[in-house]
């Protein structure tokens, strides 16, 4: 039976770099077939080959049998070809019907919209993925990361997801719940006999849904096999050519004196209430866990003043400090890794040693002028401890991998003497491999004295690093975990425990 | 690559690389453009000519120099050219007081042009840094405050017969070189180590590029805005000096539309209009090429209309060849 | 004005043009409406504040003058004329910003009873026609001005000199004029016109316009300005080029920035349109309007060649 989707020979390369090389791939007609490997392995490229984003420079492409060489995405597209990507293309200032329906609106006579088949059209495909409260007339831009994710994969729905469906890592900003949902979908899109490519971290994802895997490393492929042929250290091991250690928790090192303290803290969007209570030690790693907008996010930022002065005391040392923005905040040694890294956490066109110096400009200059040669030694200096790979200090942060550029990030509070660092995240849209070496760092970290708050949605990365985790529900704190106790049911009935009826406050 | 040990030449001559190759394609454009009007118009390569375009250009250099901090950090500022007349009018009134002695009444003239400017620079860039408006609607209507000002200051009349030795500055050359255009180049080189070697310089950068990102690291762009804004608002001020001194004239509605041309020379010179990316060296040769293409087609005998618009294809065509310029350095990092 | 009073403003002369009588004062002192161009220009406020005194020292009626913010505002302007009809002028005196685009307003205002003079730059005769009124226009020659400016150059220069024409903004009506003035007393004084181009009215870009004219015609003898203000920035220029004397400049207006070089020669001519007295002589014969008589036609009003040290 010829294969539906098939590659011969691919080749791609970029100045610098091979990014394919002679890949050889059959997706066989309504099989589930995963890719995997780690950042840089080549995923991408294959998907944006599919997606008509890029031509090959080597080999042949056929689609149910017949030659495929799409010169543009929306050739792709017409050929039956959806990729739902990992970055969110919604227009933010449109409906969510209005994005849903954007590539063929429903028209009327005259080429007025058909307002009321678009809400049913809209309704019909929220459903299919689980936001069927959501109203088709509402705003994309009041919604959360997560619910733009389901809004995508919908838009793909539309047509079936046409001949093949490819996801890219689609579960990488959604809760456990929202996964669910989303799994459900993908199984009966299965059971309908759509052929799907399906691109995650989340090696359990890989083999809950998926028929065969097929390992990138390097451009080249590894192994394609049957998931029930394999097993999750087999592939891991085949991603990134070594075993991984079996994870140890990371431990902190002796807990110290307190070194961040809050009472009463109150973050934008906190329900009415007294408000929040808790402490961090030098020397130990605090997590904080809940649902999507249980407020993780906000504790941290309203900590850092980022959304102006915080509701609430902060204590730094024992000591009441004031903090109206992130510079008194940095001034009291508070590091912020933010959740968005490109946005939010480095200045992607500048160089790594710019990057690294950004927090504490001071220990590089001299009377008002730079010195180039510290701050490259700085960047220099850091990269090898924490073994970032660039190609030199002046490598600009957007050519990093994640892992890479969360590093840089991480050199910026290291350089800055930061003695509490809150990371948001650390490890999203990171890599396997990386993600471990940042797991190991963070230990350092917290033995060499540091005191970290980290925030996560996922629970095993919190289970696995901290000593203990707070768990917010509903913007109020639902219980303390110690890690004697941990256990992701215990966590997420705590985390569920505010959206059960009502509590009185 | 080795992770630990990183080689610290390769990125420098990197960086180097990617710097020449963005100017060089400006100045590849430059050098086919004089060869055209080399061939094109007998007199246009003699040294008096080449003094001319010098001169005609010192006062967008100066403006397009104090235009490139405003884009730079991400904003823009329309308001140089009626400002520009602020500063000439009031320098001009002072210059006239009677009761100073003259040296004493130009020096106070400078003084005053130069404070107006970075006042109305530094009020830009407050008022839409403080309440985060776009620069380019507070700076439209500081367009009209100083224009406004101007007339009123001098009840729309034009200022004139000012001391001569001050007028002299003004077509003074110096190894053959107008020494205000060596001023404005001096400015210049000034504004470069400003921008590639100071902490103010790398704010600039930096928040051009991403100001929350900076905000985020404990900085408070709010400081280097106000004073990006306000270098914008000195070298109006400088320029301001140099119209009087060259013209010997001030008066309220000069510089209407000088703004355009400031903009036109940075964004020519390859920087870009969302900020964070580009440096004076293009700026200079932005100028340059402004210069050099009104006064080549004027030699030519080009007529006003044909002139006007092969000068607007010239910066569609700058901003196109750009956008293929920062692909290709895209791909080559 | 704001597009609010404007709209306003249009709204309340649609009414008042339906009840012309209405709207007009009923015998009292009459009202003028000045109704002037951008007072950003010297010459326009100049006039401005000739009519302002010569209203107060003649007396006898009351005046509303009215400006607008550039040059080219025409919708600026037709708000103000609307404004004024809501005011219950008994007549016009006009300089408007276009000889057509002003015309609607007008002609429904000459036909609720308002009387209106034109000053500066006459409406389109053609226009008129069409609108079936007849305004009497009052101001200077600006053709003729040129002309004699341009006969002093010529007169200084001899058969065969070879001169350029800065102009004015293309497309303005007094710019065409002028150029036409100049080029008819190159024609009567056989000169040769090498090159024209415009410099917009300013001073900076007819330095830099002028000194490329310059170089890419050495042999220049002579230049005609259309204004004042890029004389100013021309004879920079030739001193700028050690050619002071060597090549004479005539211009037009006669504002008082022009005045140490007519003194010292470098200026050979320009023409006094006596501007400042213009509103004041339109207002004159608005009054005349008032007072029962018809006019139409050209009123010429008087214009004085300004001759430099070393002119013949």
């Amino acid at each position: 039976m010829t294969p539906m989707l098939s590659l011969r020979g691919i080749g791609k390369r970029f100045p610098g770099v091979v990014a394919l090389d002679g890949v050889d791939l059959d997706i066989a007609q309504g099989e589930t077939h995963a890719l995997a490997g780690e950042n840089g392995a080549g995923k991408s490229s294959v998907i944006r080959l599919l997606a008509g984003i890029h031509r090959p420079d080597a080999g042949t492409m056929a689609l149910a049998g017949e030659p495929y060489t799409p010169a543009s995405p929306t050739d792709a597209i017409r050929a039956g070809i959806r990729v739902v990507h990992q970055e969110l293309n919604l227009l933010p200032a449109l409906s969510v019907a209005e994005n849903l329906l954007f590539e063929r609106l429903p028209r009327r006579a005259l080429g007025f919209l058909d307002r009321r088949r678009m809400d049913e059209e809209a309704r019909a495909l929220l459903d299919r993925v689980g936001l069927a409260d959501l109203s088709p007339r509402a705003p994309v831009e009041g919604l959360g990361v997560a619910q733009c994710q389901l809004i995508e994969i919908a838009k793909a729905l539309r047509s079936d997801g046409g001949r093949v469906l490819v996801l890219d890592e689609p579960t990488a900003t959604l809760t456990p719940r929202e996964s669910g949902r989303l799994f459900e979908q993908i199984e009966a899109l299965k059971a309908r006999g759509l052929t799907m490519i399906y691109v995650s971290h989340h090696l359990a994802e890989i083999f809950a849904l998926c028929n065969r895997v097929t390992v990138l490393r390097n451009g080249r492929i590894v192994s394609t096999e049957r998931t029930a042929d394999t097993s999750p250290p087999e592939l891991v091991r085949a991603m990134i050519g070594r075993s991984l250690a079996t994870q140890a928790p990371v431990s902190g090192g002796p807990v110290g004196a307190e070194a961040l303290a809050v009472r009463r803290l109150r973050p934008k969007g906190a329900p009415p209430g007294p408000g929040l209570d808790f402490a961090v030690r030098y020397g130990e790693i605090v997590g904080i866990a809940g649902l999507v907008g249980a407020g993780r996010t906000e504790v941290l930022r309203a900590i850092y003043g980022a959304d102006g002065p915080p509701r609430g005391e902060v204590f730094r040392d024992g000591k009441a400090v004031a903090i109206r923005s992130p510079r008194d905040a940095t001034a009291a040694g508070i590091g912020l890794l933010t959740e968005d890294r490109k946005a939010e956490g480095l200045v992607l066109s500048m160089s790594s040693a710019i990057n690294t110096s950004l927090a504490a400009l001071p220990r590089v200059t001299r009377a008002g002028f730079m010195r180039a040669d510290a701050e490259r030694a700085a960047c220099v200096r850091y990269a090898g401890e924490l073994a970032t790979r660039l190609s030199g200090p002046g490598q600009p942060a957007g050519q990093l991998s994640g892992g890479n550029q969360q590093k840089v990030v991480l050199a910026k509070w290291l350089f800055a003497e930061a003695r509490v660092l809150m990371l948001d995240e650390p490890t999203r849209g990171i890599d396997v491999g990386a993600k471990a070496e940042i797991y190991a760092l963070l230990g350092r970290l917290a033995a060499g004295g540091r005191a970290l708050l980290v925030v996560s949605s996922e629970l095993p990365e919190l289970i696995h690093l901290c000593d203990r985790i707070l768990v917010l529900s509903r913007g109020r704190f639902a219980g303390e975990v110690a890690r004697a106790d941990f256990s992701e049911e215990r966590i997420l009935g705590l985390a569920y425990s505010g959206y059960m009826g009502e509590t009185a406050s | 690559m080795s992770a630990a040990t990183p080689d610290t030449a390769l990125p420098l001559r990197f960086r180097r690389s990617r710097l020449l190759l963005r100017d060089a394609g400006i100045g590849v454009a430059l050098l086919a453009l004089v060869a055209f009007f080399a061939l094109a118009a007998p007199d246009f390569l003699s040294g008096t000519n080449m003094s001319n375009i010098l001169t005609q250009i010192t006062i967008n250099l100066i403006l397009a120099t104090g235009m490139t901090f405003a884009i730079l950090i991400g904003g823009i500022d329309l308001s140089v050219g009626a400002v520009m007349a602020l500063c000439a009018v009031v320098a001009g009134t002072v210059m006239k007081l009677d009761a100073l002695p003259e040296v004493v009444a130009v020096g106070l003239g400078i003084a005053a042009s130069l404070g107006v400017g970075i006042a109305a620079g530094a009020l830009n860039g407050f008022v839409s840094a403080f309440w985060g408006v776009p620069s380019f609607i507070v700076t439209l209507g500081m367009l009209n405050v100083a224009r406004g000002l101007a007339l009123e200051v001098t009840n729309a009349r034009t200022i004139y017969d000012f001391p001569d030795s001050f007028i002299a500055f003004g077509t003074a050359s110096l190894f053959g070189l107008p020494v205000m255009f060596l001023l404005a180049l001096a400015l210049l080189a000034l504004g470069w180590v400003v921008l590639t070697r100071t902490v103010f310089g790398r704010m600039i950068y930096a928040i051009g590029n991403n100001e929350e990102a900076v905000r985020l690291s404990g900085h408070r762009p709010f400081d280097t805005k106000v004073l990006a804004f306000a270098v914008t608002g000195a070298c109006v001020g400088i320029a301001a000096i140099v119209y009087v001194t060259r013209l010997s004239i001030a008066n309220p509605i000069l510089g209407v539309g000088f703004e355009l041309n400031a903009i036109a020379a940075v964004i020519i010179g390859g920087t870009s209009l969302s900020g964070g990316r580009g440096s004076l060296v293009g700026t200079l040769l932005g100028a340059i090429i402004i210069g050099v293409l009104g006064n080549g087609l004027i030699l030519m005998g080009v007529t006003d209309f044909i002139r006007q618009i092969i000068t607007g294809l010239v910066i569609i065509l700058a901003v196109v060849l750009d956008s293929y310029r920062a692909r290709l350095s895209r791909s080559l990092g | 004005m704001d597009r609010r009073s404007f709209v306003i403003a249009g709204f309340g002369a649609g009414m008042l043009a339906a009840f012309p009588g209405f709207a007009r004062a009923a015998g009292g002192t009459p009202k003028i409406g000045l109704v002037m161009k951008s007072l950003a220009n010297e010459f326009f406020k100049d006039m401005q504040e000739g009519a302002v005194a010569y209203a107060k020292k003649r007396g006898g009626f009351e005046l509303i003058p009215v400006g607008i913010q550039s040059e080219t505002d025409i919708d600026g302007q037709i708000a103000a004329v609307e404004n004024l009809l809501t005011r219950g002028v008994d007549a016009i005196v006009i300089a408007p910003a276009d000889s057509r685009a002003l015309l609607p307003p007008v002609a429904r205002a000459v036909k609720s009873g308002v009387k209106v003079i034109n000053i500066d730059v006459a409406f389109d005769p053609e226009s008129m026609k069409k609108r079936g009124v007849d305004i009497a226009f009052v101001g200077p020659d600006n053709r003729a001005g040129a002309k004699m400016s341009g006969e002093v150059l010529a007169q200084a220069l001899g058969r065969g000199g070879k001169v350029v024409i800065v102009e004015g903004n293309p497309g303005a009506e007094n710019a065409t004029q002028r150029k036409l003035g100049y080029q008819d007393a190159i024609t009567a004084g056989g000169l040769t016109l090498i090159d024209s181009r415009t410099a917009h009215w300013e001073t900076e870009e007819a330095n830099s316009v002028f000194t490329d004219m310059l170089t890419a015609h050495p042999d220049i003898q002579g230049v005609m300005a259309a204004n004042d203000s890029m004389a100013l920035g021309i004879v920079k220029a030739i001193q700028a080029r050690g050619k002071t004397g060597a090549i004479k400049v005539v211009s037009f207006d006669d504002i008082p920035a022009v005045k140490p070089l007519l003194e010292s020669g470098a200026l050979l001519a320009t023409v006094d349109q006596f501007g400042s007295q213009l509103a004041a002589d339109g207002i004159d014969e608005a009054l005349k309007e008032i007072g029962g008589q018809n006019l139409t036609g050209w009123i010429k009003t008087e214009l004085k060649l300004v001759k430099g040290k070393g002119a013949a």
